[in-house]
């Protein structure tokens, strides 16, 4: 049963149209990667769905319900149920990471700031990161911030979690931690999981369909086997990483 | 024709984008003032909004207070030292200059030159902070996380900068008053009972004082905060930010204290 779909969506930022009616559509509990080359709308593509950008056209649903269209307090509850990470973990720098971690508790959960800093605790326990939890971000690694980001992130036990190039910058141990993270996610918890990722070893790892943007649109979508199998020389440049051939790549 | 037509349409471009970067900042400005109002939507920031407000009084007024009254002080025994100067090439009276330089002061450039000074200082700060967390996406993470960020950020600064313009604008204003005495009394041999003449200030002076310092308050956190969730990019985008708001709250001080000026004028009938 679809959960999350994109119908025809556009997105225009200039005189650039980055989506042009593009359709997506994700089943409960899949893990879907997202993948294509840098300016391809990826990271807009998910940014559209929790209402950070607008689409200029088509329509946006998410568990049957059009979501579009909402303002931002009505986006409140959505957001409460789909939660993102972001490609740079993007913690508060002026909390530490239990504030970091207990300020979605209190804003969206309504918990008192003392309960919401024990809860914080527990979470980034679980990411192994429960001795820094009163250190400052500028303190830590970039694999320490993403991981307190993910507690973060899953500190409301979202339905649905958004991740933008989660890998990006890790070592490859930490990187196939996070795979193991979000594969675990979507088999233990029912948790759906879209990963924008240029990752290709993540992709071949986890994903259980890839949907491959190019041109403003899904040109490819399957499981990681039939891309791989797919005759498509669009598709199988990008997947090689060979730099000429048909693909385009403007700008570059 | 076709020149004339191109320019035209040039014009109204620009007219349009500045109309609607105006709609945009009062949308700010009402968002930054209803999240003031507990109970409101967007209000009632609770113990951390506190906080945040006695984080920010700190650090706009009492990190700000040397840069004013120094700032301040020099400008007043500058302004005085010309004054006598002038005065002494044409009549040799002083007896006045106390007594103006402190009406001059409490309705005109006391509120104006400290809001002036920290439009420079805090406008930046605030501008470069907000720029900041919008470029890495730390505003959209903020959102994810049920906050608003103009609630959040802007309004704690907003109420400290209303606080702390008024308490600098009287410290400043005092500042500069007493080091135009100090400059008349050993540049000139003004007598001090001469020049600290206060009968010449009236209580709409202090009203004069009072509006323009909480409107230059209100101002610079906005049009800063503003410039800050408009900033692009990388950090050229928050340099620009930066630049965009020192220039955006010290043009809105000048055009406030005019407009204050011009509306004391007429309520007065022109008896200032």
């Amino acid at each position: 049963m679809t959960f999350l779909e994109w119908r025809g969506v556009g997105k225009t930022f200039g005189d650039k149209a980055v989506l042009i009616g593009m359709d997506l559509a994700v089943a409960r509990g899949e893990v879907l990667f997202v993948i294509g080359t840098s300016g391809v709308g990826k990271s807009v593509t998910i940014k559209l769905l929790v209402g950070l950008l607008r689409a200029d056209a088509g329509e946006i649903h998410f568990d049957g319900r059009r979501i579009d269209q909402l303002d931002e307090a009505a986006l409140s509850p959505i957001r409460r149920r789909i939660g993102m990470v972001f490609q740079s973990a993007t913690l508060f720098d002026s909390m530490t990471l239990a504030e970091n971690v207990a300020l979605p508790l209190r804003k969206h959960q309504r918990m008192s700031h003392a309960a919401a800093l024990v809860e914080a605790r527990t979470r980034l326990a679980q990411v192994y990161m429960a001795e820094h939890a009163d250190r400052y971000p500028a303190e830590l690694s970039d694999g320490m911030k993403k991981r307190a980001a993910i507690a973060r992130t899953l500190a409301l036990a979202p339905e649905v979690v958004l991740f933008d190039e989660p890998t990006t910058g890790l070592d490859p141990i930490s990187a196939r931690r996070i795979d193991r993270l979000i594969r675990e996610l979507a088999d233990s918890l029912g948790v759906t999981c879209v990963v924008v990722s240029h990752d290709l070893t993540s992709v071949f790892a986890i994903a259980d369909r890839v949907a491959f943007l190019y041109r403003g649109a899904v040109h490819a979508l399957g499981t990681p086997a039939e891309l791989r199998a797919s005759p498509d020389p669009i598709l199988q440049q990008f997947l090689a990483g060979r730099s000429s051939g048909p693909l385009e790549t403007p700008g570059f | 024709m076709s020149g004339v037509s191109a320019r035209l349409e040039r014009i109204g471009a620009s007219v349009l984008a500045a109309g609607r970067v105006m709609r945009e900042l009062g949308q700010v400005a009402l968002a930054t003032v209803a999240g003031v109002i507990p109970g409101s939507r967007t209000g009632g920031g609770g113990q951390r909004n506190r906080g945040e407000i006695a984080r920010q009084l700190h650090a706009i007024g009492n990190r700000s207070l040397l840069f004013v009254v120094v700032t301040l002080g020099f400008i007043g025994m500058v302004m005085t030292y010309q004054a006598c100067l002038q005065l002494g090439r044409v009549t040799g009276d002083y007896s006045q200059v106390g007594s103006q330089l402190l009406r001059l002061v409490v309705s005109d450039f006391g509120p104006t030159l400290t809001a002036l000074m920290l439009a420079t200082r805090v406008g930046a700060g605030i501008a470069a902070e907000i720029g900041s967390m919008k470029v890495t996406e730390q505003l959209d993470a903020l959102r994810m996380s049920g906050v608003l960020p103009i609630n959040y950020l802007i309004t704690p600064r907003f109420v400290a900068s209303l606080v702390m313009t008024l308490a600098l604008t009287l410290v400043g204003s005092t500042v500069m008053f007493a080091a135009g005495g100090l400059t008349a009394q050993y540049s000139f041999g003004v007598n001090p009972s001469t020049f600290y003449d206060v009968a010449q200030v009236r209580p709409r002076h202090l009203v004069m004082l009072v509006v323009k310092a909480l409107a230059f308050g209100a101002a610079i956190p906005i049009v800063a905060g503003f410039c800050g969730l408009r900033a692009r990019g990388s950090s050229e985008g928050v340099g620009w930010a930066t630049t965009a708001a020192v220039i955006g709250s010290s043009f809105a001080v000048i055009i406030l204290d005019f407009v204050i000026s011009a509306a004391a004028l007429g309520l007065t009938g022109g008896d200032l």
